[in-house]
């Protein structure tokens, strides 16, 4: 079964009648997760700005924890080949970016290439595990967490502070590196810290070559922020309610917008694997999900169609974390009967007959 | 004086920026009804949500506020507003000149990049207050703010210029401050985190960066000309200033040219 109505099983043309007739209603209506394919967060745009609605991707908490320190001050960034190739020091942040396979790649590579090629390479963490099959020389993060941990580093870089302390002898180490690479999750470091991050990435290249490698976050949030920029010109949390796609992180978080009770309607699209929102039973709202995933049942919200997942049951365009780019994934399997780029599309055109009618 | 009284708890967010004393000043009632505020495709007026009265002059009192109205006295130059009630967010952004006062709490980002004027919150402000809104250069530019109840995390984030005078404070207040002076009774965590200049002067404060320094105690002509300024807007601040301070300097993981003044006793 793929389409569910007020909990009841029906054919994909009912609810999409359904989901487009609620959305005409709605006066203040957001499209959030956005966690699909490319073609389903270009329709996933187009909707929301036939609708006036705002648009929050799960994303949005990495995204702007990079953004909100690139637009102000810039970066120093680097890629996966890059880092494996040239680096002879890479200092991993934090604990998030050990679950991702670059950091064995990382461990069990050499420099080959650059001013660092046939160099041993160090691994070094910062309130890191500590421990575990890498082999690492480990620094505790500072009680204050990450960011006063890289702020404490920095300071000891700068000479500011001196003497024989664990992060005095960390930053002899990245300062002696040949080409170093500090790898973080923004999410978890936070704005001030990828700020902080980034003013120390700036100061080491004043004695060496230094650069930053964020890890990407799982929900697609590099390929929508690309999409973003050629659709809007502007970041993701865009509101179309005034004709023009209006920029604000604040405005239009969704889970503030529904707390506060600004929000009407809701439209859930995650096409791909992701946590479900806390508040998509609490409101009229729309889930395209993929099928097969928990919520795809009649249960998850008033209106549910399940679509195919992009790389299993349907191709589409995804983030390639290893290739730092976006790439096309095809089917692994029966292709499904429904689209997530095909159902928003088939909203929209119920909407535009439905406004053709009325007048 | 003119004044917008509000009938009903808004039905969206309202957009206060083109509601001015100046751009009220040459309507009429009618033609100010239609002054769009409304943020959704409804299209909302001025005259959908409030009573309209009007008389031309250079103060402004909107009666009945909500946490839904947002950038009310934003980029004001001259005259006055009150709003009796709540506001939303970035209150006075951008103002250069003028006075704004809300008897309620206001959202966040109030005062955000503002040059000049005075902003009044007697109840609380959100996150941000004073701080830099997105992509922004700087929070605070020159104007002054004084927040009488208390303020949320990030005050004054990115300040630039001139004065916030605040209750208690949360965490990360003076972040990323350029330059400045915060003065308030009580600070959270971490203040002044990756200051590169400017001054916060706080009765009591939480953990300390371990990029902060303590530099001593000292009697300074500089603080007793603080004090002297201060004791205008607020004695109590003032007094703060006038007693015992134990100096910390940093962020020493950027310029280091901040200083934390906080009390003694």
């Amino acid at each position: 079964m793929a389409a569910w109505v007020k909990g009841g099983a029906t054919d994909a043309d009912a609810a999409v009648e359904a989901a487009a007739t609620l959305l005409a209603a709605a006066r203040t209506p957001i499209v959030a997760g956005l966690c699909a394919e490319l073609s389903a967060v270009r329709a996933a745009y187009h909707l929301a700005d036939a609708i006036g609605a705002s648009v929050d991707p799960l994303a949005g908490t990495s995204l702007y924890a990079e953004l909100g320190s690139m637009s102000r001050t810039g970066g120093m960034l680097t890629t996966p080949a890059e880092t494996t190739g040239r680096a002879d020091a890479v200092l991993i942040v934090g604990n998030a970016p050990w679950d991702r396979p670059i950091v064995g790649e990382i461990a069990e590579s050499a420099p080959t290439r650059g001013r660092a090629a046939g160099a041993e390479r160090t691994l070094l963490s910062l309130g890191g595990p500590g421990n575990g099959a890498t082999r690492h020389v480990a620094y505790p993060a500072e009680a204050g967490g990450l960011a006063v941990s890289v702020a404490h580093l920095r300071a000891y870089l700068k000479g500011h502070l001196a003497g024989e302390t664990a992060y005095g002898d960390l930053a002899k180490r990245l300062a002696a590196a040949q080409y170093g690479v500090v790898l973080y999750d923004a999410a978890e470091l936070g704005e001030l810290g990828v700020e902080m991050l980034q003013g120390m990435v700036k100061d080491l290249n004043e004695v060496t070559r230094f650069f930053a490698l964020p890890v990407s976050d799982p929900f697609q949030g590099r390929a929508l922020l690309q999409l973003a920029a050629w659709t809007t010109g502007q970041a993701p949390r865009v509101g179309f309610g005034r004709h023009v796609p209006e920029h604000d992180p604040w405005r239009f978080d969704s889970a503030r917008q529904i707390a506060a009770g600004e929000a009407d309607a809701a439209l859930w699209l995650a096409s791909l694997p992701a946590p479900r929102p806390d508040w998509l039973g609490t409101l009229p709202a729309i889930a395209i999900v993929g099928e097969g995933s928990p919520e795809a049942t009649g249960d998850a919200a008033e209106i549910v169609i399940a679509v195919g997942v992009p790389g299993e049951s349907a191709g589409g365009a995804l983030w390639n974390d290893r290739r730092a780019t976006v790439t096309y994934a095809p089917p692994t399997g029966p292709s499904a009967e429904l689209t997530a780029a095909g159902v928003l599309g088939a909203i929209q055109d119920r909407l535009v007959e439905m406004k053709a009618a009325s007048c | 004086m003119s004044t917008l009284t509000l009938r009903q708890e808004p039905p969206e967010r309202l957009d206060f920026l083109h509601v001015t004393p100046l751009s009220l000043s040459g309507l009429s009632e009618t033609e100010a009804a239609k002054l769009p505020v409304g943020t959704s495709r409804r299209g909302l007026t001025l005259g959908d949500c409030f009573t309209i009265v009007l008389d031309g002059s250079e103060d402004l009192v909107i009666e009945g506020g909500s946490s839904r109205l947002d950038r009310v006295g934003a980029s004001l130059d001259g005259g006055s507003i009150r709003v009796v009630g709540d506001v939303g967010q970035r209150l006075g952004a951008g103002m250069r000149n003028g006075t704004v006062t809300v008897t309620g709490s206001a959202g966040p980002f109030a005062g955000s990049g503002a040059t000049g004027g005075t902003i009044t919150i007697e109840g609380d402000a959100g996150d941000h207050a004073g701080g830099a809104v997105y992509a922004a250069k700087a929070g605070l530019d020159g104007a002054t703010l004084i927040i009488k109840g208390a303020a949320g995390d990030h005050l004054g984030d990115r300040m630039r210029r001139g004065l916030i005078l605040v209750g208690a404070a949360g965490a990360h207040a003076g972040s990323r401050m350029i330059a400045g002076t915060i003065a308030a009774t009580s600070v959270g965590d971490h203040p002044g985190f990756g200051m590169r200049r400017g001054t916060i002067l706080t009765g009591g404060v939480g953990a300390l960066s371990p990029s902060f320094v303590e530099t001593g105690t000292h009697d300074l002509v500089f603080l007793r000309l603080l004090a002297r300024s201060l004791r205008p807007l607020s004695p109590a601040h003032a007094d703060l200033a006038a007693g015992a301070l134990t100096r910390y300097s940093g962020d020493l993981a950027t310029l280091g040219k901040g200083e934390l003044w906080v009390s003694a006793a």
